[in-house]
Order: structure tokens, then C-alpha cells, then sequence
């Protein structure tokens, strides 16, 4: 096997597996947060359902370089692609174990963009860069957080209008919880029809899967969904019915967050694995299957030995974040980052995830949100594309050096 | 996630229970006074000061903690606020505390007592209301703003505003009494009498205010 093969599988395993660490506990941190489920348990549910919703769902065709942000034909040397998906992925993996670090959420797509749009201004230049795509991908730094916002303002206020100010709110959760899972159900279904039957018909995957699966699985929670005791207060009641409905959005977020975030580790896998057997690619290159696998192990992998231990720390620490403001923002983040990934556009787990936040807050349903915290977040979304670029930039010309 | 912070309503509840605890052995003092077991009054009275002290400390630190830097789903301005007067409360019971340690209990009139433990007990049942008040806003908040859980802190809100009806009427009674009664005591005992009976009103004119806040809060 080609030794620059082998390296690259190793780093894009490792992208992956800074993937699961820095990520797990953004996308999780909220069930476990609102102790819906223990950390071990978050690490079960998101290691299976990461590597399920990266195998089945992933990308199974990608862009030869990520989200096309280089122009392909001023690329002569095709090895350029092997070495460049080299840097890029070692130095987003650099930035993200930074990141990670510190504590701040960023996007590990954009780490990866950044690394790919330094590797190509080392390269040819900025004349190389589609600064159009570029903007595009900017554009889903606000488009991310604000969909998510928005989503989980309304999801919080349909929460509040059809359970908590109903005179028997108890009575109503157990009446509305099914129908939030099952609608949960209809994403994911309709998702199978696309991603896993291959389905063309967006409409026509909704009817025959989507929203038969939906169906069933309320049905079939609302025979589940029971409270064994009698609440002496109707809140503990409805708490206690949502923090099993967490149980599921935590797991519907672990799959959204696997189906779109695997494409950053296997992408430029999938490049120089299509350059190095097949000596040439076009502007888009098929994913074998077992690359996939490798991606959706690796971010497995980098749950159980890292993110775990960043859920446990979330998990001591006394956020009084309630179920039913952990289930909005689960149920909207995960629904915004499938859809927005149908009708492709980019979209960033962990912006959406952010937006989501404050959208529940901006419906006067989280008690404090840290805004200073809220700003070194956002400050670390504009500086990871520049400096993930910058990292690859240095190491792109090592790598030049040693291939000589 | 660091992004979410400290809910302020779980110390601020907290704050209430040590304010709570404070006004009722205020209610105990009072009681021995009115039947003349004064070494437990100023044992009681003594309390009261160390309790107070308790609740300034735990109001500082909430103080300390509330950073501008919050997104809340109530006004920073309206929890400092409430908590200033949650404060002031406990505030007042230690001034009637304080007159209970140097005044001279033995010459007031038994009616004039009558009507003092009436004023007590009533302007401290409005403190006592208000710690339900500052636990049902916590509600309101968990209910996402729920008509039903905002009206039943009206409903509080309304009862606590009440007992100030009541005690505007004891006082005028009391301040007819004294002058009434003036030759039967001397002017130390009737300073005594109105300064006990004055820090006494004050207690539920706190409740008042911050009851209204809690208001403001559901306003926002």
C-alpha cells in the first residue's frame, strides 16, 4: 500500500476521531446536561448513532475538494490533492484539539475549509481560492445559528402554548411528547428513503416513509411514554415525560451530527484515495463504503476515549437546564442540520446547536445564558477558518519539502 | 456547555428562607415580649441580628455573581432590585430588634401591646407571603410564563399588598392610643412604643415593594 495512503487514512481517522471528542459534547451536552441521560449512557447512544448516521447517511459521493472551495482545473499535479488533504486534515485536527481544549465549540467543517484554503493559497495563490464558495460557506456561519435560533424559539413556544400553560399539563405532555418523537421520526425516515433506498422523490419520500415511520413510532410511544407516579407538582410531571423524550432527540442529534459531520474526516480521504489508485479525479469523487465505516469508527472511537470525559464534566456541573428546554434545542438543531443537508446547504452542527440555545433563551425559557461566553464562542468561529488555513499553509510547504 | 449559567432564582430563593427565618423569630421575640418572658426576647432578638447578618452576606454574593454579562428570562435590573428589598426586610426586623434590646417593655399599656403584637404578626405574615411569592415567580418561569402560574402569583402579590390595608388601620389606632394614654407612661416609653411599632410596619412596606417587582418581572 502507497505510504502516503496509509497516512492519509491515519490522519483522517484522527480527524474523525477529534470529531467525536470536540463535538460529542456539544451536540450531547444538553441531555446530559438536563440529566436525561448519564454520560456513559451519552457515549452509548452517540458512538452507535454517530457511526450509523455517518455509514448509512454520509455523503456517499464528495466534492473532491471540500465544498469546492478551490478552483479544481488550476490544480495541474493531481498529487497537489494528496498532500493538501494531508495538510488540511493534520491542521484542522491541530486546531480542533485546541479548541476542544479551551473549552470552545467550533465548526469542524470550517476547520477542515480553512485547512484546504491554505494548503491552496500556498499552492497558486488567492487566485486559486472560489472566494464565491468562500463566501458562501462564511454565510453559513450566521444562516447556521440564526436557523437554529428560530427553529428552537418556535419549537420552545409550541412547547409552552399545546403542554406547560394547558390546565392539565401532564395530561398534555403525554398527549404532545409522541407527536414531537414521532414528528422526529418523519425527518429520519424520509432521510432513509434519500440516503439509504437511494430515493429521488423528495415529496414522495416524505408520504411512503416518512410519515408512515412517524406514525408508527407515536403510536408506539405514547404506549411507552407513562409516568410511574403520581406527581405531587404538574412541572416534575412534565419534566420527567421529556427527559425520556430526550433520550430520543439526544440520539436523533448524535445521527444528524454523524450523517453530516463525517464528510470533514472521510472527504479528503476519499480525494487522495481516488488520486493514488485511480491517478486522476474529477470535481467529485464516490466514498467507498469502508471509508465511511473508518470515519464513523473514528468519531466512535474518539467519543469513548475523549468526549466522554468532557460529557462527564458537563454532567457535574449543575446546569439547571430542564427537559423540556434540553428537548427543544436537541429537536431543532437536529431537524435544521438534516434538512438544511438535503436541500445542501452548508450548515455547521455546532453553530445550529449555539443558535439553538439562544433561541429557547430569547423565548424567556432559559433562566441565564453566559453572554461573555456567547462571545468568546463567536470570536472562535471567525479566527478557525484563518488559522486552521494558516496551520496548513506551514504544513503544506513541509510536506512539499518532503515529497521534495 | 459553559453557555449556560447559574439560574440567579435558586440563591435568590435561598436569600428568602434565611429572610423568612428572621422575620419569624422576629414573630417568636414579639411573642415573649407580649407575655413578658423578656430574657427569651433578647435571646430571640439576638438571633434575629445574626440572622440578618446571614442574609447580607448571601445577598452580597448573589450581587457579586449577577454579571451584566447575562441573558435572563427576567431583567437583571429587576432581580437586583428584588433582592435590595428582599433585603430590606430583614433589615427592618433587626431594627425592631434592635428597640426590642434597649427599650423598657414594662410600661406600656396592655391595649397598646394588643395592638403592637396585632401589627406585628400581621406585617410579618406579608414577609412570610413573599418568600411564596419569590418560590411561585420560579414557577411562573419553569411553566414558560403559564396565565395560570402568573395569576396565582397575582393572587400573592394582591394578599401581601392587602396586610398593608391592615396595618395602615392598626396604626392609626396605635397612634391614637398612645396620645390617648400619653400621662400614663413617660416620653422614653412612648418613643419606645412608636419606633417598635414604626419598624414593625416597615416590614410589610418591603414585602410591598418587593412584591411589586416580582410585578415588573412578569412584565417584562
Amino acid at each position: 500500500m502507497d505510504v502516503w495512503l496509509v497516512a492519509t487514512i491515519i490522519l483522517g481517522f484522527w480527524m474523525a476521531w477529534n470529531i467525536g471528542a470536540n463535538d460529542v459534547a456539544n451536540s450531547m451536552g444538553t441531555a446530559v446536561g438536563a440529566k436525561a441521560i448519564t454520560p456513559r449512557q451519552a457515549a452509548v447512544i452517540a458512538g452507535l448513532m454517530n457511526f450509523t448516521g455517518a455509514y448509512f447517511f454520509g455523503k456517499s459521493v464528495t466534492e473532491t475538494i471540500r465544498k469546492g472551495i478551490l478552483h479544481q482545473n488550476m490544480i495541474s499535479n493531481p498529487w497537489i490533492i494528496v498532500y493538501g488533504s494531508l495538510a488540511a486534515l493534520l491542521a484542522a485536527s491541530i486546531w480542533l484539539i485546541f479548541a476542544t481544549y479551551n473549552g470552545l465549540p467550533v465548526s469542524t467543517t470550517h476547520s477542515i475549509i480553512g485547512g484546504i484554503v491554505g494548503y491552496g493559497l500556498v499552492y497558486a495563490g488567492t487566485g486559486i481560492v472560489d472566494w464565491g464558495k468562500l463566501a458562501q460557506v462564511v454565510l453559513s456561519w450566521i444562516l447556521s445559528p440564526i436557523f437554529g435560533a428560530i427553529v428552537a424559539f418556535f419549537v420552545f413556544k409550541a412547547v409552552r402554548l399545546s403542554i406547560l400553560t394547558r390546565s392539565d399539563p401532564v395530561k398534555s405532555a403525554r398527549r404532545w411528547a409522541p407527536f414531537w418523537i414521532g414528528l422526529a421520526f418523519v425527518v429520519i425516515g424520509t432521510m432513509f428513503y434519500i440516503k439509504v433506498l437511494h430515493g429521488k422523490n423528495l415529496f414522495y419520500g416524505v408520504l411512503v416513509c416518512g410519515v408512515p415511520t412517524g406514525i408508527a413510532i407515536f403510536g408506539i410511544s405514547y404506549l411507552l411514554i407513562r409516568l410511574h407516579f403520581k406527581p405531587s407538582d404538574p412541572y416534575i410531571g412534565v419534566e420527567s415525560i421529556f427527559r425520556k423524550v430526550q433520550v430520543v432527540t439526544s440520539a436523533y442529534v448524535a445521527l444528524a451530527h454523524g450523517s453530516n459531520d463525517v464528510a470533514n474526516a472521510v472527504g479528503p480521504v476519499a480525494a487522495a484515495y481516488a488520486v493514488i489508485t485511480m491517478g486522476l479525479s474529477g470535481i467529485k469523487v464516490p466514498v467507498p463504503k469502508w471509508i465511511l465505516a473508518m470515519g464513523g469508527l473514528g468519531i466512535a472511537v474518539g467519543i469513548f476515549m475523549y468526549g466522554y470525559r468532557v460529557m462527564e464534566t458537563v454532567g457535574k456541573k449543575i446546569t439547571e437546564l430542564t427537559n423540556t428546554r434540553g428537548f427543544s434545542i436537541d429537536f431543532s438543531a437536529a431537524t435544521v442540520i438534516l434538512v438544511a443537508s438535503w436541500l445542501g446547504m452548508p450548515i455547521s452542527t455546532t453553530h445550529t446547536v449555539v443558535g439553538a440555545v439562544v433561541g429557547v433563551g430569547l423565548a424567556r425559557g432559559i433562566k441565564a445564558i453566559n453572554t461573555s461566553i456567547l462571545k468568546d464562542i463567536i470570536i472562535s468561529w471567525f479566527v478557525t477558518v484563518p488559522v486552521a488555513a494558516a496551520i496548513s499553509a506551514v504544513i503544506f510547504k513541509a510536506i512539499l519539502f518532503l515529497a521534495g | 456547555m459553559k453557555l449556560f449559567a447559574k439560574s440567579p432564582f435558586k440563591p435568590l430563593i435561598k436569600h428568602s428562607e434565611v429572610v423568612f427565618e428572621t422575620v419569624e423569630t422576629l414573630e417568636k421575640a414579639l411573642n415573649a415580649w407580649y407575655n413578658g418572658n423578656y430574657g427569651e426576647m433578647r435571646d430571640l432578638a439576638v438571633e434575629v441580628d445574626r440572622l440578618e447578618d446571614i442574609a447580607d452576606r448571601i445577598k452580597e454574593e448573589i450581587r457579586d455573581s449577577l454579571s451584566s454579562k447575562l441573558m435572563m428570562a427576567v431583567s437583571r435590573e429587576d432581580v437586583l432590585i428584588y433582592l435590595h428589598m428582599q433585603d430590606k426586610v430583614a433589615d427592618s426586623a433587626e431594627d425592631t430588634a434592635k428597640w426590642l434590646l434597649v427599650g423598657k417593655p414594662d410600661g406600656v399599656p396592655k391595649e397598646i401591646k394588643d395592638v403592637i403584637l396585632r401589627m406585628g404578626t400581621e406585617s410579618i405574615k406579608a414577609a412570610k407571603l413573599l418568600h411564596e411569592a419569590i418560590v411561585q415567580m420560579d414557577r411562573v418561569i419553569e411553566s414558560g410564563f403559564a396565565e395560570r402560574e402568573i395569576n396565582r402569583e397575582y393572587e400573592l402579590i394582591r394578599a401581601i399588598e392587602d396586610v398593608e390595608k391592615v396595618i395602615d388601620e392598626l396604626d392609626t389606632q396605635l397612634m391614637r392610643l398612645v396620645f390617648e394614654n400619653a400621662e400614663r407612661f413617660d416620653w422614653g416609653t412612648g418613643t419606645y412604643i412608636l419606633n417598635v411599632a414604626r419598624t414593625l410596619s416597615n416590614i410589610s412596606d418591603k414585602a410591598k415593594d418587593a412584591a411589586e417587582r416580582i410585578r415588573l418581572m412578569m412584565n417584562k
